[in-house]
């Protein structure tokens, strides 16, 4: 009992000597190599309100991501494309840091970085989306929820957005004549007076983006660091890539580690072979909700 | 519009006596120190509880009781339209404020003075009845967190529908413009520590309609105690096994 209490005044007055110790032996406080992720899941249909949902939890990380859609008008210079809205939701039940009345910074950040690799992504075609050209189209609206942040936010949240997407069902509607559009009853059929009626349909997705955050000092590269070594580390490099190996994004910014070209190649290297974990793990999930 | 059909059998196949099925988890959010989750049929809640800690604005800290605060908010997927502010709005306030008042009754305050106690909850899901799923979850969360409470608050909520009281509504009846009759209760001792209606109700009928939500309160409070226990025997057995 007094070793334990030892251990946490240790931890708590000396952070970063505390994962020094740990670093140098080559493993994390949580006993993971160096190189290694958190274990990973990913269920459907979380939120049945919601036309698509997935639940995305990476160790302790979880993530919510809801997918409504609704109707448009498109823009005038893109009369054939619909639209993607991301936001990226911390609400203060994922952290003691985060209080009420006052988002976390990451927040925002990671906002940001979510809507530029899913749209840069291609992951989503815009074109599908079009229902009459010109005069109506679908937004996805897709909301990213953290129920429980312990770091890595950003994979989390990129893999829980895609699986959204994947699991979303575009429902059947009936187009009338004057344009009106209303959600199509079950036993719809093929067209009469004037009326379309659709399938409800999957969307046909581009190839997924997946994201690996790592951690670094000048001695070591650590990979999916929970929030404790997030905080003691403070620098970190975020790899998003997609299945054909093409970098999405990378982002690097500052903190006190500078990273040499080397490190570079090194985490384009584990991230490349994270990607692979997780796709499988998508696919899996993926195959075993649409049984 | 037709609640309760000839066979008397409601939209959803309940019987107008018959609660929808409920379901906890505990310890769904592991950054907090208590939480829980609770679905009662299509409503989906998550309640995480912080504290008791430091108090954050020095200016609001009592010097003898603990600060209880309270934030509801509804995810923007929880409801059929997309819902663009889940939080700010009047009815989460209000919401909020209840939910605060209803579990500071049961929080033992005064033995943890100068500390606050957070309590968040979000919903996932609404289908009718979100504030006494919210409640439930709350208690459920406190409990998790180790909090001293006079009794476990449970809640349910009933209304009155083409001439019948009918239990634990749903949106659908809820939006039938008959009232809702929300009451959360300790039940070991039997007192209310909530009770709202809202809508136009006749006197002879309210007596039928509060009886009936306070057992539906106390089937809940059942649930949650089994829950509790069952959390705590498994907790048992893994201090038992190192």
């Amino acid at each position: 009992m007094a070793d334990d209490v030892e251990v946490d005044a240790f931890k708590r007055l000396y952070p970063a000597q505390f994962l020094e110790r740990y670093l140098d032996a080559s493993v994390r406080p949580d006993g993971r190599p160096l190189t290694r992720s958190r274990p990973t899941s990913v269920s459907f249909n979380a939120v049945s309100s919601a036309d698509g949902s997935a639940l995305v939890k990476i160790g302790n990380t979880t993530m919510l991501a809801g997918a409504k859609l609704e109707t448009m008008e498109p823009a005038a210079d893109t009369p054939d494309q619909g639209c993607l809205s991301v936001d990226f939701v911390m609400p203060p039940i994922c952290s003691p840091r985060v209080r009420p009345g006052r988002p976390a910074e990451e927040a925002y950040v990671i906002t940001e970085q979510l809507q530029n690799a899913l749209l840069s992504s291609g992951v989503v075609d815009l074109r599908e989306l079009s229902i009459v050209s010109g005069k109506a189209a679908w937004m996805i609206y897709l909301d990213v929820y953290c129920l429980d942040a312990d770091g890595s936010l950003l994979d989390a949240a990129l893999l829980a957005s895609v699986a959204a997407l994947a699991h979303l069902q575009v429902p059947a509607i009936c187009v009338r004549s004057e344009g009106k559009i209303t959600k199509a009853p079950p036993d719809a059929q093929a067209s009469s007076d004037g009326i379309e009626f659709t399938q409800p349909r999957r969307l046909n997705l581009g190839e997924f983006p997946f994201a690996l955050t790592v951690a670094m000092n000048q001695k070591s590269l650590i990979a999916d660091p929970t929030a404790e070594e997030e905080a003691i580390l403070d620098t970190k490099m975020i790899v998003i890539l997609n299945s054909s190996q093409k970098i999405i994004a990378l982002h690097k910014a500052g903190g006190s580690t500078t990273a040499s070209t080397a490190t570079i190649q090194d985490c384009l290297a584990l991230a490349m072979r994270r990607r692979k974990t997780l796709q499988k793990v998508l696919e899996e999930a993926l195959r075993k909700s649409t049984k | 519009m037709e609640f309760v059909g000839p066979e008397g059998l409601r939209l959803d196949g309940r019987r107008p006596l018959e609660m929808r099925q409920l379901h906890a988890e505990l310890g769904v959010v592991e950054n907090a120190n208590g939480s829980a989750m609770f679905e009662m049929g299509n409503t989906k809640v998550i309640a995480a509880v912080y504290g008791p800690h430091e108090v954050h604005n020095r200016s609001q800290q009592l010097w003898d009781r603990a600060l209880v605060r309270c934030e509801y908010s509804m995810a923007a997927f929880s409801t059929g339209d997309r819902r663009r502010k889940g939080k700010g709005n009047r009815r989460s306030t209000e919401i909020s404020l209840v939910i605060r008042q209803t579990l500071e009754a049961a929080i033992l305050t005064n033995l943890m003075p100068k500390s606050q106690i957070d309590i968040y909850v979000q919903v996932l899901q609404a289908d009718g009845g979100t504030r006494s799923a919210c409640i439930n979850a709350a208690a459920l969360a406190l409990a998790e967190a180790g909090i001293p409470m006079r009794d476990l608050v449970a809640s349910c909520a009933a209304g009155y529908l083409n001439g019948t009281p009918l239990l634990d509504l749903n949106y659908v009846e809820d939006s039938g413009g008959g009232p809702d009759v929300t009451v959360a209760l300790f039940p070991k001792v039997d007192k209310v520590s909530l009770l709202q209606m809202d809508s136009k109700m006749p006197l002879e009928h309210f007596e039928n309609v509060f009886q009936l939500a306070a057992e539906g309160a106390k089937a809940a409070a059942r649930y949650m105690r089994e829950v509790l226990m069952e959390n705590t025997q498994n907790l048992a057995r893994l201090v038992t096994a190192t």
